[in-house]
């Protein structure tokens, strides 16, 4: 009964742990306004968490550089288990227009398993708790296949 | 056969009333209350009212990662540590006229008992090694020291004015008192006492103006930066009862002489108030603050919060 419980709140109090990773700062603004009044994620059990034992879904924007990469691969180790990596914006997917940029070392996907990927330069609010809820969701699956 | 029952009747009031179960279903549902009624007054539709539970139950599924440079045990103890002398003052305080345990000092031990759960924080924050959770653990024992004041004289207030010529700091005659001479609310003097008490209890608990140890936006929550999994389930829990204890601990002072005959009717009403109380101390000045320095809770307590209190005191002790 209450493996049942755990994975149910799993999916119903997912706390977001925000890195950037050299994002030019639109898909953070986008990330906040989510969080603010006006769209207000936190009615499906959304908070920013301030470190990232505490996360559930690490939200990762902008491309890797390479002054990044090390410090996302230890974060990204620094979460406990469920975990999910959603990635906002154009940049994580594609390195977007900073592409051949000599400091940056290429897409969120080379160095970990992305969960959802939110597209768009930037993708809006709505797009954005669109793409958490699901990764909730995924992280109630995930629980589910850790208790077998 | 009568021990068995006097066992059975005592592992009822640790595990279910007014022990154990009771206060953490009421905690985290007080917890749910001022999460909701707080994005209310932000304009916002805010969590469920049982979202602290669907977190509790998450964490509680989570993994448990002990750092390396961790001490292993105390870092584990500690949030147990916690949660043990919360349930324990939680057995000492009255709903209204149904105490399980009632001795001639529990205020006393209750003082004693409330320190605990901070030091618990400190024990745990200093046993994870982090260099945040070594800030925290330093603004944690300040605001110790500056609620711990007020909140002694408040204290002090209460016996002296139950007692007359000696202090008094038995819960139960606190509580007779209050039902033959009125609640210790309606008498004026009291009244700068009954205020102290409200403001301590968000420092106590540590919400909005006063969470200067456990800052996320700061220090990454302080003392709990490195917890994860069922320790920081622990500790959340405890952030939620120790809500309910401290209003717990208002309404019996300040409320104690209500009695309807009824204990479930008598806890219900407990219940009405303690979250009453919450909102009024915790939520409204949650939505209308924002985080103060370390430096300026000290100095609010140590001068307002305790000119409050001894302002009672002395008018107490003059025979007012």
């Amino acid at each position: 009964m209450f493996k049942k419980i755990i994975a149910k709140s799993m999916a119903k109090s997912p706390w977001i742990y925000h890195i950037n990773t050299g994002s030019c700062n639109g898909c953070d603004i986008e990330l906040v306004a989510v969080l603010t009044p006006r769209y207000d994620a936190e009615r499906f059990g959304f908070k920013l968490a301030g470190t990232p034992r505490h996360a559930d879904i690490v939200v990762v924007s902008g491309p890797i550089t390479s002054q990044s990469k090390e410090r996302l691969i230890r974060t990204l180790e620094q979460v406990p288990e469920p975990k999910c990596v959603v990635s906002i914006g154009s940049c994580p997917r594609s390195c977007n227009v900073f592409k051949g940029s000599y400091s940056v070392e290429g897409p969120l996907e080379n160095y970990t398993h992305v969960d959802v990927s939110i597209a768009g330069c930037t993708p809006k609010p709505e797009a954005i708790i669109e793409g958490l809820a699901k990764a909730a969701e995924i992280l109630q699956e995930k629980r589910e296949a850790m208790g077998k | 056969m009568e021990t068995i029952t006097t066992i059975l009747t005592n592992a009822f009031h640790v595990l279910v009333f007014p022990g154990l179960l009771f206060a953490a279903v009421v905690g985290l549902l007080l917890a749910g209350l001022d999460r909701k009624l707080l994005a209310r007054m932000q304009r916002r539709i805010g969590p469920p009212l049982l979202q602290p539970f669907y977190d509790f139950f998450k964490l509680m599924g989570k993994e448990t990662i002990i750092p390396h440079e961790a001490n292993r045990k105390a870092f584990l103890i500690a949030p147990v540590l916690g949660f043990v002398s919360l349930i324990v003052m939680m057995l000492f305080i009255p709903i209204f006229g149904y105490s399980p345990f009632s001795t001639n000092a529990d205020l006393i031990v209750i003082l004693y008992l409330l320190t605990i759960p901070a030091v618990a924080l400190i024990v745990g924050g200093s046993a994870s090694g982090s260099p945040y959770a070594g800030i925290g653990i330093s603004r944690e024992m300040v605001t110790m020291m500056a609620y711990e004041l007020p909140l002694v004289i408040v204290l002090l207030t209460v016996a002296k004015k139950v007692g007359g010529d000696e202090l008094v700091f038995s819960m139960q005659k606190i509580g007779d008192w209050q039902a033959m001479n009125g609640l210790l609310i309606s008498h004026w003097s009291l009244i700068p006492a009954a205020i102290a008490f409200l403001l301590v209890i968000p420092a106590e608990v540590g919400t909005q103006p006063f969470d200067v140890a456990e800052a996320e936006t700061e220090i990454c929550e302080g003392p709990l930066v490195e917890y994860s999994g069922a320790p920081l389930a622990m500790f959340k829990l405890n952030t939620a009862i120790k809500m309910f204890v401290m209003t717990a601990l208002f309404t019996f002072l300040f409320l104690g002489g209500i009695d309807t005959g009824i204990i479930a009717l008598n806890a219900l009403i407990f219940v009405a108030i303690c979250a009453v109380v919450t909102v009024l101390c915790m939520t409204l000045i949650h939505a209308i603050t924002a985080r103060l320095k370390i430096e300026h809770l000290f100095k609010f307590y140590w001068t307002f919060v305790s000119a409050l209190a001894a302002i009672s005191l002395i008018l107490v002790w003059l025979g007012l």
